[in-house]
């Protein structure tokens, strides 16, 4: 009988999901939020079937955050010290109770926030999860020592991608095309910063005091447990946790006047590369500018456009095409990238981009394309909301931008509304040569 | 609900049996999973070839000839058609081609089921074979291996020199992708031939899961139908060379990194009853990307030296998450341990602190207390393993191939019985720090050579001035562990001369 135990435990992980494509609204599940007096948000998504929990704390603090000179990275070097423990369960102890859990579990930091998650079987396992989790984020304990063993690690995942092209040419696009914003580095950082990561115990607890706060924090879990009963313990573990009333002010970057370019030899053999960014609008779901934009993206570069089936399938010139125009807190850069198969390539594919551009400015794109854009992006998000860890996942990051749910219901609202005339006044607005920073890149001859 | 649910349960249970019921060897079988309700059907379609099969001197055809149908056009339609018709819907085919299995992958929202499964059945029963197609897609491949493989991922270029090493003059020798050579050499003629005798229909399982209509299943087991019967026998495959003392390959480049591989093949695969002893085993020592593995917190945690260190008791694919990708099943298998890139610097001090680390392992087992840990983290870390409804398809597959009926079900039920002296047992009956292949990826390969050879002390020094008084001690041993490298078994080659031409290249 086990065998069959097991079999039915296993059959109820599939998450049944609502038909959310003709759902009125994108994002169909019930959702409730609540936010303790210290200001800490909580976001309850309980679903019926799967007997998973995904258990999300969003810090709303990445490399954004990094606004002083020399401490590039540092979002994610605190992310590593976030593991080492508290007084009461120190790191062996925390990792023994995470591996006792079974639970699958990390963190990852981006441009606008940190995101721990674990994820594990059976709501029996909530009330201990709510009550580690809470002693972590309020009572962190490491020392100096503790610092200075883990800096290193950094510096080794630096190494784990140093033979990324792709990593070199996102350091080299934002370092050109920015001037003052903090995004201007990677979430990695700089490597004479990360090398300087062993002495940065001080700040490191300025930092943690900033940003790991209530008022700076949302919780989010989704899955198979009662709502009361999540609340009743996250008001028990979460209350003594206190706020940081910290602001944070960014550096405002200038309008960019002109052109930029950066060209970089890498040391081994490798496809020829040029990304193009030119500086965009941040995240809103209530202007129409970003959703227009990402219609945009993908009617030009999608591999349904025109300008990708010429250049990567009829022509072969380019192994890939893709635009990236990814939310952000604050403005950031609405990207196009190709990988080229032959380095004597590299200009006409750039010439080739910024025609696509202008021509986008002159001739209205079609109403079936812009259905089918829109339908894509209803479809891609179903696919994304299979389970409830990929109902956590996709909301993680929409709630970072916008701290709430519906954010992704009024975006795709807005994604509804948009016109022919609205890409145009966009690709008006924001595709000017001026604003643009070209990166090309080549292969060295090195061995 | 519940009587609702269970009719669901029975019903897959029922129509998964059926399926099992295979008698023809010739003749198409299939694997379903029904979920009534789901919005999504995912399609896995699995053959039963993979690059072992490529003929002598035509490496890569597999992965070629299967790209042509995942990435190509059909006979009614070209690929740039089928590229516009899938947008709309965010449909996509996706091929993974491993040793001795290939999986066609697909998941589609229910709205467009119809629309989809209409273009997919072109694409996999009457491809277009269309020489653009053959071009983009052999330079695409080319260049994987030219350009990439060996300059852009020195993770992935590690992993892939250590099966070279491993299985020389073994069908399982040779990248997937083939080789710079044999890949040149290959013709649309010889794509042609490849799919016309092994894509047949005793080598295909449609493996099937979600919302679909109730008679989908018969309507798509008709249209695979069509294909010839037969099948491929399955390879006899040598036995398994094992390595003699310690076999180093340096692949020198310029880099500020050494990446390091190092393995040896087992006797064992899934099917075996020692797996799940020799599993805790491999969980305890570096379960993938987890805080758990002891290799991880003593390199990682307690040194700082890099980002993380693993170990593997089969070939292991990192599929969504951190968890293993299914349908990757071999009739042979082997240990490995995975050192993420480290400074130069470090490089002989880890790969002493490595080996040391295995003959611990090795002489001294595994703790009590670190035994029922790493079971109990097994039994509850294994039920996230099948999330997606493709997963759930791809561990049915795999379980039958291994001869269980549900192999994560049995996990529970077989873990749970063991006890420490059986883990014990697997360790010293399939483990040994003697005899090993070790992949190094890093620069002045000869400089590391020499140090290798002579055993020269390899101490390491720390930014913290005040690390752990047992840990300065505990480096003071490792920085003199003696290891036997004989000179004749280190060969140093050119990064960029790899996948040229087959086996390991010479300097």
């Amino acid at each position: 009988m086990p065998k069959f135990t097991a079999l039915i435990l296993s059959f109820f992980l599939i998450l049944f999901i609502p038909q959310l494509v003709q759902s009125s609204k994108i994002f169909p599940y019930d959702y409730k939020i609540e936010e303790l007096e210290n200001g800490l948000k909580v976001i309850s998504i309980p679903l019926p079937n799967p007997n998973i929990i995904s258990y999300y704390t969003i810090v709303r603090s990445g490399s954004r955050n990094e606004i002083e000179p020399g401490k590039s990275g540092f979002a994610h070097f605190f992310e590593h010290i976030m593991f080492k423990g508290t007084k009461k369960v120190p790191r062996e102890a925390y990792d023994a109770f995470l591996t006792k859990l079974g639970a699958g579990t990390n963190g990852y930091t981006t441009d606008d926030y940190t995101c721990y998650f674990v994820v594990f079987a059976g709501r029996e396992n909530l009330e201990t999860v709510v009550e580690t989790e809470a002693d972590r984020f309020i009572n962190l304990y490491y020392d100096e020592e503790m610092i200075k063993t883990e800096a290193p690690v950094i510096e080794g995942e630096y190494y784990s991608s140093v033979s990324s092209p792709e990593r070199r040419l996102s350091e080299l696009l934002r370092d050109t095309a920015f001037e003052k914003h903090s995004y201007k580095h990677t979430t990695l950082g700089y490597l004479k910063d990360i090398l300087d990561m062993p002495n940065q115990f001080e700040y490191s607890q300025l930092y943690k005091k900033r940003f790991y706060a209530p008022d700076n924090s949302i919780l989010l879990v989704v899955g198979d447990f009662d709502h009361n009963q999540l609340m009743e313990y996250v008001k028990k573990y979460y209350s003594s946790w206190e706020k940081s009333n910290y602001t944070l002010q960014t550096p405002e970057e200038s309008a960019q006047t002109q052109a930029k370019r950066a060209h970089y030899d890498f040391p081994t053999k490798t496809l020829a590369r040029i990304t193009i960014g030119f500086h965009g609008p941040s995240y809103s779901d209530e202007k129409i500018d970003k959703p227009a934009l990402n219609l945009l993206a993908e009617i030009a570069f999608s591999p349904s456009s025109p300008l990708y089936q010429r250049l990567v399938i009829e022509e072969q010139k380019c192994l890939s095409l893709s635009a990236n125009f990814s939310d952000h807190r604050d403005p950031y850069l609405l990207i196009f990238s190709s990988i080229i198969k032959k380095d004597e390539d590299l200009p006409y594919v750039e010439n080739e981009i910024f025609k696509e551009l202008e021509r986008l400015k002159n001739e209205p794109v079609s109403e079936e394309i812009l259905s089918d854009v829109k339908s894509n992006l209803k479809y891609s998000l179903a696919n994304e909301l299979g389970t409830t860890d990929g109902v956590a996942g996709a909301l993680a990051f929409y709630i970072s931008l916008a701290t709430d749910p519906e954010t992704l219901n009024k975006l795709f609202d807005l994604y509804e509304k948009v016109t022919a005339a609205d890409i145009q006044e966009m690709e008006k607005k924001y595709f000017q040569k001026t604003n643009s920073t070209v990166v090309t890149f080549t292969g060295g001859k090195a061995k | 609900m519940i009587y609702f649910l269970f009719g669901i349960f029975f019903l897959g249970l029922f129509l998964m049996n059926i399926s099992c019921a295979k008698v023809n060897p010739k003749k198409l079988s299939s694997e379903l999973l029904p979920l009534e309700g789901n919005p999504l059907v995912s399609f896995r379609i699995l053959i039963k070839v993979g690059s072992a099969n490529d003929p002598v001197d035509k490496e890569g055809l597999c992965q070629l000839a299967f790209s042509m149908l995942s990435n190509g056009g059909s006979k009614t339609m070209t690929f740039k058609e089928i590229s516009k018709k899938f947008y709309p819907m965010d449909a996509s085919v996706s091929l993974s081609v491993d040793k001795e299995m290939s999986v066609f992958s697909g998941t589609i929202h229910i709205d467009n089921l119809e629309k989809y499964y209409a273009i997919l059945k072109e694409m996999l029963l009457n491809p277009g074979f269309r020489e653009d197609d053959f071009n983009r897609l052999k330079t695409n491949q080319l260049n994987f291996l030219e350009k990439t493989l060996a300059s852009n991922m020195d993770e992935q270029f590690g992993k892939e020199i250590l099966g070279l090493m491993m299985y020389e003059g073994h069908p399982f020798g040779c990248h997937g992708a083939g080789t710079v050579e044999t890949l040149k050499s290959l013709t649309l003629d010889d794509v042609k031939a490849f799919y016309k005798e092994h894509y047949v229909q005793g080598n295909i399982i449609i493996g099937l899961t979600g919302g679909y209509p109730p008679d989908f299943p018969s309507k798509v087991a008709e249209d695979f139908s069509s294909l010839p019967e037969g099948f491929t026998p399955r390879l006899k495959l040598p036995e398994q060379r094992k390595p003699e003392g310690l076999e180093i390959v340096i692949a020198e480049k310029q880099t500020p990194a050494t990446a390091i591989s190092m393995g040896f093949p087992l006797p064992i695969t899934k099917a075996s009853d020692d797996f799940f002893a020799l599993w805790i085993a491999g969980s305890h020592f570096g379960e993938h990307r987890q805080h758990v593995s002891s290799l991880f917190q003593k390199i990682r945690e307690e040194r700082g030296q890099n980002y993380g260190d693993y170990a593997y008791i089969e070939h292991f694919v990192q599929g969504r998450d951190k968890f293993p990708a299914p349908n990757y099943s071999r009739q042979q298998q082997y240990f490995s341990i995975w050192i993420r890139p480290l400074a130069n610097s470090n490089r002989h001090f880890v790969i002493r602190q490595t080996l040391r680390e295995l003959k611990k392992l090795v002489e001294e087992g595994i703790s009590r207390e670190r035994f029922e840990m790493v079971r109990t983290y097994l039994l509850n870390y294994t039920k996230l393993y099948a999330q997606t409804l493709s997963e759930r398809i791809g561990w049915q597959m795999d379980s039958h191939y291994y001869g269980y009926k549900d192999f994560l079900a049995e996990t529970q039920n077989r873990l749970s019985k063991l006890t420490q002296e059986d883990v014990n047992r697997a360790i010293k009956k399939y483990l040994n720090f003697n005899n090993i292949s070790i992949a190094i990826i890093t620069e002045d390969a000869e400089s590391l050579k020499d140090a290798l050879v002579a055993n020269t002390p390899s101490p390491i020094s720390y930014a913290n001035p005040n690390m752990p008084k047992r840990i300065l001690e505990e480096d003071l041993v490792i920085q003199t562990f003696p290891i036997d490298v004989k000179p004749k078994k280190v060969r140093i080659a050119l990064a960029s001369d790899f996948f040229q031409k087959k086996g390991i290249p010479t300097k």
